[in-house]
């Protein structure tokens, strides 16, 4: 498959890359690892003047442990985050996430800021161009209607980060580097809930650090998954638990991840909660599962996951 | 579009070229310096039939501009044999036989030769989870994981 033509550009700092960003005024995509945009580009889902190359940018490679929180650059990569001895020691859950995103060789060229803001997929969306020609542009394209959903108003394509669901079960934040300064923002603040524009940030804002809170916590990963190798999540649960508080976060059904704080750890509670995980859900035929059984799964891991934190504390 | 100027090393050759900067690695490899030995199947990332060993990692050539390729040190497929003998993982794929139609053989050699560098003794579980990176529609993982062992008994 032939890439689109586009011009090449280095970043060497965060400054560099928003300035590039508006020299080509926003007709620019910023490539981290490019596992997520590279095949966006060759389906001609994205057709940008300028690629942003961020590597050469050393700020945003590093992790560090201070002030109570653990900071990861942008730039770092998921496997270089996995086999990080604070990542193993504080944040289990992290370690499960990262370990169960795609593949090992992917986990060497992507980058945790690219794994966050990856686009949403859908099965009717992630296709070649003539493909999608024939069908007829959906409303993440700018069409008119959902091709799963006919007379939907709202595209439900499914946000696929594995590592989000940790981080926000971990209660991390970002921050956001835009041309006038940079602020903070708690991770989950940065969906919309609409598939057609996942994230609530501007074009050409800069994600150049993830921080979490330095305490340690126990957690368990649950995905599910068809081949245990490369794929994205088709339904989702991460739990972190922190002094018997239990912070559960859902995601791979929907746009955005949806977060839940347990009141109990009880038989009861634990069964109301995860039915109402389930209940929330939405479900749609975007994937390769049955939308009933993704719907149905999201309750099974809810439930599966917090009693493995509770038996195993892993 | 401007083109770019990249110099990296490729198999010990040092080469440096004017590229078009939407060219991916593989197209560069394969169309340009005649190294087919890594095949172009799914083209978006998926199955690793273009992985070549890029500053000793594996990486997915299809889905890498050749920009972004300034120092590199990449080692390709051809460039396992050492004065005309065979890399230890070469020799036994063809020993048990872990050769099918053929298609993902070199990202699995090379997948496969990047956990031999860092770890000469690797479990059968290890084996399994790195090779698990690579996808070969013959199904044939049994002799593929074996004749990864039976190398990592050669290179020990």
């Amino acid at each position: 498959m032939i890439l689109p033509g586009f011009e090449y550009r280095k970043a060497t700092s965060v400054a560099d890359a928003i300035a590039l960003y508006n020299d080509f005024e926003g007709k620019a995509r910023y490539l981290a690892g490019g596992t997520d945009l590279m095949p966006l580009l060759k389906y001609r889902l994205a057709a940008p003047a300028a690629i942003i190359d961020l590597k050469g940018i050393e700020e945003l490679k590093a992790i560090a442990a201070i002030d109570g929180w653990l900071t990861i650059g942008a730039n770092v990569t998921l496997f270089e985050l996995k086999n990080h001895p604070v990542v193993k020691e504080y944040f289990p859950l992290l370690y499960q996430s990262l370990d169960a995103t795609s593949c090992e060789t992917l986990q060497m060229r992507a980058t945790i800021g690219g794994n966050l803001l990856q686009d949403t997929r859908c099965i009717e969306y992630n296709k070649s161009l003539e493909w999608r020609a024939a069908r007829g542009f959906c409303l993440k394209m700018g069409g008119k209607c959902c091709n799963v959903v006919p007379h939907s108003r709202v595209c439900l394509s499914n946000y696929c980060s594995d590592n989000a669901l940790s981080l926000v079960a971990l209660s991390a934040e970002a921050d956001l580097a835009e041309a006038g300064g940079e602020k903070t923002a708690g991770l989950e603040k940065i969906y919309t809930g609409s598939g057609s524009k996942p994230f609530v940030v501007e074009p050409g804002t800069l994600l150049t650090r993830i921080r979490i809170p330095l305490e340690k916590s126990k957690g368990v990963y649950e995905k599910l998954r068809v081949r245990n190798s490369i794929d994205y999540p088709l339904a989702a649960v991460a739990v972190a638990m922190k002094k018997s508080v239990a912070r559960v976060c859902v995601g791979g059904v929907g746009p955005a991840p949806l977060v839940y704080e347990l009141a109990g750890t009880d038989e009861g509670t634990l069964r109301d909660a995860a039915n109402s995980a389930s209940t929330d859900a939405r479900a749609v035929p975007n994937a390769i599962l049955s939308p009933a059984y993704r719907k149905k799964m999201v309750g099974v891991l809810f439930r599966r996951a917090v009693q493995k934190v509770l038996r195993e504390g892993a | 579009m401007e083109t770019v100027k990249v110099a990296f090393t490729v198999n010990n050759e040092e080469t440096v070229l004017q590229v078009s900067p939407n060219e991916t690695l593989l197209e560069t490899l394969r169309e340009r310096l005649d190294l087919t030995g890594a095949k172009e199947s799914c083209g978006i990332g998926s199955c690793g039939a273009c992985t070549v060993e890029v500053n000793g990692l594996p990486l997915r050539s299809c889905i890498v501009l050749t920009s972004e390729m300034q120092g590199a040190d990449i080692t390709t497929v051809e460039g396992l044999n050492r004065e005309g003998k065979l890399h230890p993982l070469q020799q036994t794929f063809m020993e048990e036989g872990a050769v099918q139609c053929g298609f993902c053989t070199s990202g699995m050699i090379m997948t496969a030769k990047t956990l031999l560098d860092k770890n000469n003794q690797p479990t059968q579980k290890e084996i399994i989870k790195t090779i698990s990176s690579n996808v070969c529609r013959c199904t044939g993982y049994k002799k593929i994981v074996k004749a990864v062992g039976e190398a990592s008994k050669k290179t020990a």
